[in-house]
């Protein structure tokens, strides 16, 4: 069952809807969902509604408040400066479209290569000159396509550039909202994945033993591999 | 090499460049009949409307992977004695290990050469 909670602030309210799949909190609505900075702006002006009635009670109470709503004013101006915006509308997409001319393009650069290939390995040795003029004209071919290369380096250093700058921000957010001292999910815990696709294909992989390429120092060579077939 | 060259020779990969390589080295290894499949459902149909001399098939596809595809085969009567190389990027212990126990018949990691290939069809067809 999908969990409801509303927020009632200062006479303001607001509501936040879960998905029906989870519980968790870390599933909100797309529809209805609320940023950090409008709960921020309702707490603030929420205590600024009460600051009147608190000053007639206590001074120290008062004073307390007054803090909290400092602080709450002063992170919301540090959430400001990670411009949020600025990375799922500007950053990601433009890693993404990175990515996929990277893929387009080495996939076309294979081609490129494998069909000139594909026609030297064809082509009748028995007129020399026709073979030699074909052989040169593919090589040259082959040549050309290999300028994939530093298109595709300068592309992909361009998103790690990204991964970088997204990196800095969320490291600096989880500092400033304390989260270093909490633990990271595991895969093993009911909230580690976002929705229940994500669990399910994971779950795939994890059954099929699809773990992908391996780094250099972690793969097993062909020998090794050889070696444990002949066991 | 005592292979014989003329077997059909199904290749299973969801990457048509792969097919196309693997294609091409099975050409110039002397191979004439090379079919091939995107993924371990449509071999195993394949499989059952032909009779294919040799399998060389990846592990990372979908809906059906390669190591599925693997143990359907040696779970059916009429297949159970096709040779079965797996060709894939999955390098670890654990899976060259499943793959051994589920009956594969070599293993080859990516990336490969064309001796490779050869060694490794020629050892499945000395054995």
């Amino acid at each position: 069952m999908g969990v409801k909670p509303q927020v009632n602030v200062g006479g303001l309210s607001s509501r936040m809807s879960f998905s029906e799949e989870s519980s968790s909190s870390r599933h909100v609505s797309k529809n209805d969902e609320i940023s950090l900075v409008e709960v921020l702006s309702l707490a603030e002006t929420s205590i600024g509604s009460l600051k009147q009635i608190i000053e007639t009670f206590d001074s120290k109470i008062y004073s307390e408040f007054r803090a909290i709503a400092e602080q709450i004013s002063s992170t919301k101006a540090e959430i400001a400066q990670i411009s949020t915006q600025d990375v799922s509308k500007g950053h990601i997409p433009d890693a993404g479209q990175e990515l996929a001319a990277v893929v387009e393009t080495t996939e076309e650069a294979t081609h490129k290569i494998m069909e000139a290939a594909e026609t030297i390995m064809t082509a009748d040795p028995s007129d020399i000159s026709n073979y030699y003029t074909t052989v040169n004209e593919n090589i040259m071919t082959i040549f050309e396509a290999c300028s994939f290369q530093d298109i595709s380096g300068q592309r992909i250093a361009r998103v790690v550039e990204t991964l970088d700058f997204i990196d800095k921000r969320i490291s600096f957010f989880a500092e400033k909202i304390g989260a270093g001292s909490i633990d990271a999910p595991k895969a093993d815990d009911e909230n580690y994945y976002f929705d229940e696709d994500e669990r399910q294909r994971a779950e795939r992989k994890k059954d099929q033993m699809i773990y992908g390429p391996q780094d250099t120092q972690d793969a097993i060579s062909q020998n090794e591999i050889d070696n444990l077939l002949n066991k | 090499m005592s292979v014989d060259l003329s077997m059909p020779v199904l290749v299973v990969d969801d990457y048509k460049t792969m097919i196309r390589i693997i294609r091409n080295l099975l050409k110039q290894l002397g191979f004439s009949d090379v079919d091939d499949a995107a993924d371990g459902s449509e071999a195993l149909n394949k499989m059952r409307e032909r009779s294919y001399g040799l399998v060389i098939s990846d592990w990372n596809m979908e809906p059906m992977t390669g190591y599925e595809l693997l143990k359907e085969v040696r779970s059916d009567d009429n297949l159970n004695r096709t040779p079965f190389i797996m060709v894939t990027a999955e390098s670890k212990t654990e899976n060259v290990i499943a793959a051994k126990k589920a009956g594969v018949s070599n293993y080859i990691v990516k990336p490969f050469n064309a001796a490779t290939l050869k060694a490794k069809i020629d050892a499945v067809f000395d054995e």
